[in-house]
């Protein structure tokens, strides 16, 4: 750190946040100064959105103290933070669609005349100062909806100047813009810091946090492990920081084309696939019996991918073949049918039917297999006999079969999501964050399961942002941008080299946004 | 259902729910599971006591059965749309329009009584139709799309009728659909109601169909990733409530001997209060069959009770509103207490 001159805008010390066994945030200190732009980087879960949410007083602190202007304080609420000039810009945009860009720029900033009425003449002399300041042309009257993504952020950006905003934390605002949508979007940060604003910036793509930081802080395991300024701000210095200097960088194993080993038909292939701004051209191969690991950091495109091989959605371009033939998945019964079965991302609102018996949530996929009589009603027995012969075969704690899943533990539930799919004939098993959210006993049995699926011969596709749990794949495919960066075989997989993989240039990528230096 | 016993009991999965104040959570959630059959055990009592000669006789029971008999087939049918999370505010003009078109069509347009009584409940299961596919393509509100197209049937209504009651010409034996007695000891009405009770009872607990409504109003993101066609699904909840309307009124029709325009309007209000109330019923409110007719019973108990006891005509529309706010309200706590 250099000379203080003045105190910074906010300074945080000694922090620490705990949510059950997990220490998010481990005893950290760090400043933000106006007029600057200030980097968070790390993995994912090393701790960047955790601080962000304490100053947004979505969470409070277990321990250490946030100081504004020098002076302590404590953010009961969301708005307090407000209050104190904290403005917050998430991926998933606070934007109401339908209602104006000056109705969208008005909101929680309603000026009322004496007799209590809004006074838009204001709000709108006001808006257009703001809009000018963004360079956003948009007429003040179009709904929010029609404008691109980009200039969605524009107007979050510009309702928080409505306020008087002192500092600005955007998540990830990158993530969905195009090379030029991003070249607006840093020259707006860039004109924000020079009029005094203070800028978090929050971003898993290095070069821009070069490129537009003046003070980078790299997380690590929820500890602050490296502070950089000004040209002490290099992209290997941010890898070695996210990374871990403890051993050096391993070297990333590329290979375009997929391993070669042919001694089955793939179960699935998958070419060019594209969809959106999130896929851009992934090709895949998994065998029969083949644990894939299908992971990179958050907005790689993961979940996007599996959708598709889900029938969930339909990509722009690209070729699925599944078991050589043609396979293109209109519906998600499709898939279903064709042998595709997707464990989801959300447990409870996804996954699962809660107030339901373990029963009704094993045997709805399988429903018609259980037909019987003249009548062609599902039979209870059969039903019951499915059920209970998954819940022993999957070890599921519960008394009963008749037990609303609400009642028991995460695992469990997890475990029941499961059996559904497996009380089936699966070809192809897609496992969104299965393990979210489990313990580690959980967690073991279910890769334990998820194994032994294998071995019958369905083939697996596991996406985790568990870096770690990736040691239990054959093979894992890393993706960054919607792409497939690096393919790592059974004695490479390593946390390391995955996050090498997410963060590390490479000579030839030349993704489409960045690379401006 | 069999109650397969698997695995050592695991005390973390066995123990209820942790909630604010488990105590009166329980309580909450007892009153609500029991509360409606003891309520009905009560009224049945506190009626006989009140009005012994006439309340509590053979022939008044079976006379509120049959009565209701027509509310329980409408309230069993709504049952469906409900159970998938949607709502049908068309079921009672449904029926009214049933009735009558029944009638018309042997009166006016000289049609052999079957076919007059397949054609009518064909109307149905075609509003129902409709009502599925605004919902579920259009996207439009159940709430405005049922009252939208019910409207639409008191239009259709009037244009067919100009507005006049049309009385049974001729066709006596369609008279005894309603009013003949089953190897003359039971009614008829009672019979087909224990038949629509038993098919939609097996409908919803004993076919895929009937699951995935099941499916689809308890999660219906989770229904889909399933594999469930939840649109499909929901179509299928309107057409049966529909088409159960439409048979209320051809039994209504068949029990008055002529189509009267607006007698099957009131079903709407009083299946609602049934079915909410039986919501609370033996389950943490959710919708089911048996519920319903526990519900049904409730409410027509109730109505008779309140006749007998010479209530005043202001009093039992008082009773009937607030029975439906009551009915409503438990079957919303019975479902919140259950969640946590």
């Amino acid at each position: 750190m250099g000379l203080e001159v003045a105190p910074p805008l906010v300074k945080v010390t000694g922090v620490t946040k705990r949510f059950g066994a997990i220490t998010a945030l481990n005893n950290v200190s760090v400043a933000f100064r106006s007029g600057e732009v200030h980097g968070l980087v790390g993995a994912n879960g090393a701790g960047k959105s955790t601080l962000v949410k304490i100053l947004a007083g979505a969470h409070a602190p277990d321990q250490g103290t946030v100081e504004i202007d020098g002076e302590p304080v404590v953010l009961h609420s969301t708005l307090d933070s407000r209050r104190l000039g904290f403005e917050f810009i998430y991926q998933e945009l606070s934007l109401v669609p339908k209602f104006s860009v000056l109705q969208n720029l008005a909101m929680g900033n309603w000026k009322r005349s004496a007799s209590g009425l809004l006074t838009w003449r204001e709000l709108r002399g006001r808006a257009r100062e703001v809009l000018d300041v963004l360079g956003l042309s948009e007429p003040l009257d179009e709904p929010v909806g029609h404008l691109s993504v980009a200039d969605g952020w524009l107007v979050s950006i510009g309702r928080a100047l409505m306020r008087d905003a002192r500092l600005i934390a955007m998540d990830e605002p990158s993530a969905s813009l195009s090379a030029e949508e991003c070249d607006r979007l840093f020259g707006v940060v860039r004109g924000l810091v020079d009029s005094g604003v203070a800028v978090l910036y929050v971003s898993h793509r290095l070069d821009e946090v070069v490129d537009l930081c003046k003070t980078v802080t790299v997380f690590r395991d929820g500890r602050v492990v490296d502070t950089l300024t000004g040209d002490a701000i290099s992209k290997s210095a941010l890898v070695q920081g996210i990374v871990g200097n403890d051993s050096t960088i391993p070297e990333v194993v590329e290979r375009k084309e997929v391993v070669t080993v042919q001694k089955d038909r793939p179960v699935l292939s998958v070419r060019g696939l594209r969809r959106g701004p999130l896929v851009n051209g992934v090709d895949l191969d998994i065998m029969p019996g083949e644990v894939v690991g299908l992971t990179g950091l958050v907005g790689s495109g993961r979940t996007e991918v599996v959708r598709m091989i889900f029938g969930a959605d339909r990509p722009d371009a690209g070729e699925m073949y599944l078991d050589g033939k043609p396979y293109r998945p209109h519906s998600i019964p499709n898939a279903i049918r064709a042998g595709v079965a997707l464990v989801p991302e959300e447990r409870r609102s996804q996954g699962l039917f809660l107030d339901k018996s373990i029963d009704f949530n094993i045997s709805l996929p399988t429903l018609s297999t259980l037909k019987t009589g003249p009548l062609r009603l599902v039979s209870s027995g059969r039903r019951a006999q499915q059920s209970g012969w998954m819940v022993k075969k999957l070890s599921i704690k519960t008394r009963s079969i008749q037990t609303p899943v609400r009642q028991l533990s995460g695992g469990n539930q997890q475990k029941v999501v499961m059996a559904k799919w497996l009380a089936g004939k699966c070809k192809l098993l897609l496992l969104d964050e299965a393990s979210r959210g489990v313990d580690v006993s959980a967690r073991a049995e279910i890769y334990a399961l998820i194994r032994q699926q294998a071995t019958l011969g369905t083939a697996v596709i596991v996406i985790s942002s568990e870096f770690d749990e990736m040691a239990n794949c054959d093979r894992v495919v890393v993706l960054r941008e919607g792409r497939v960066v690096a393919e790592l075989g059974t004695g490479e997989i390593s946390e390391h080299a995955i996050l090498a993989a997410s963060f590390a240039d490479h000579s030839d990528d030349h993704s489409t946004e960045l690379s401006r230096n | 259902m069999t109650q397969t016993s698997v695995v050592i009991a695991d005390p973390q999965s066995s123990a209820a729910p942790a909630g604010p104040r488990p105590g009166v959570t329980r309580a909450l959630t007892i009153a609500g599971k029991y509360g409606t059959i003891i309520g009905l055990v009560a009224m049945i009592v506190l009626l006989s006591i009140a009005a012994p000669g006439t309340f509590f006789s053979t022939s008044n029971f079976v006379n509120v059965i049959t009565q209701n008999s027509l509310i329980a087939i409408v309230a069993c049918g709504m049952t469906l749309p409900l159970v998938v999370g949607e709502f049908d505010l068309s079921l009672g003009y449904t029926a009214s329009f049933a009735s009558v078109l029944c009638v018309g069509l042997m009166t006016n347009q000289g049609l052999p009584i079957p076919l007059a009584i397949v054609l009518s409940l064909a109307m149905g299961a075609t509003v129902g139709l409709v009502n599925g596919l605004l919902v579920t393509q259009l996207g439009v509100n159940a709430l405005i799309a049922t009252l939208g197209t019910g409207t639409v049937v008191v239009g259709i209504n009037y244009a067919y009728t100009n507005g006049m009651p049309i009385n049974l010409i001729g066709n006596k034996g369609f008279l005894d659909l309603a009013l003949g007695k089953f190897m003359g000891v039971i009614p008829n009405p009672i019979i087909l109601v224990v038949i629509v009770v038993f098919a939609l009872w097996l409908l919803l607990n004993r076919t895929v169909l009937g699951q995935q409504m099941q499916a689809v109003g308890g999660n219906n993101e989770a229904a889909r990733l399933s594999g469930v066609r939840v649109e499909r699904v929901r179509i299928w909840a309107f057409v049966i409530a529909a088409f159960c309307a439409a048979l209320a009124g051809v039994m209504l029709a068949s029990r008055v001997g002529s189509g009267q325009l607006t007698a099957g309007d009131g079903y709407l209000l009083a299946s609602f209060a049934a079915v909410f109330l039986g919501s609370a019923a033996l389950r943490d409110g959710e919708f089911h069959i048996v519920g319903t007719v526990i519900g049904v019973l409730l409410v027509g108990f109730g109505y008779n009770g309140l006749a007998i006891l010479g209530a005043p005509t202001f009093f039992q529309y008082i009773f009937a509103g607030g029975l439906l706010i009551a009915a409503v309200a438990l079957s919303t706590v019975a479902r919140r207490y259950a969640g946590r």
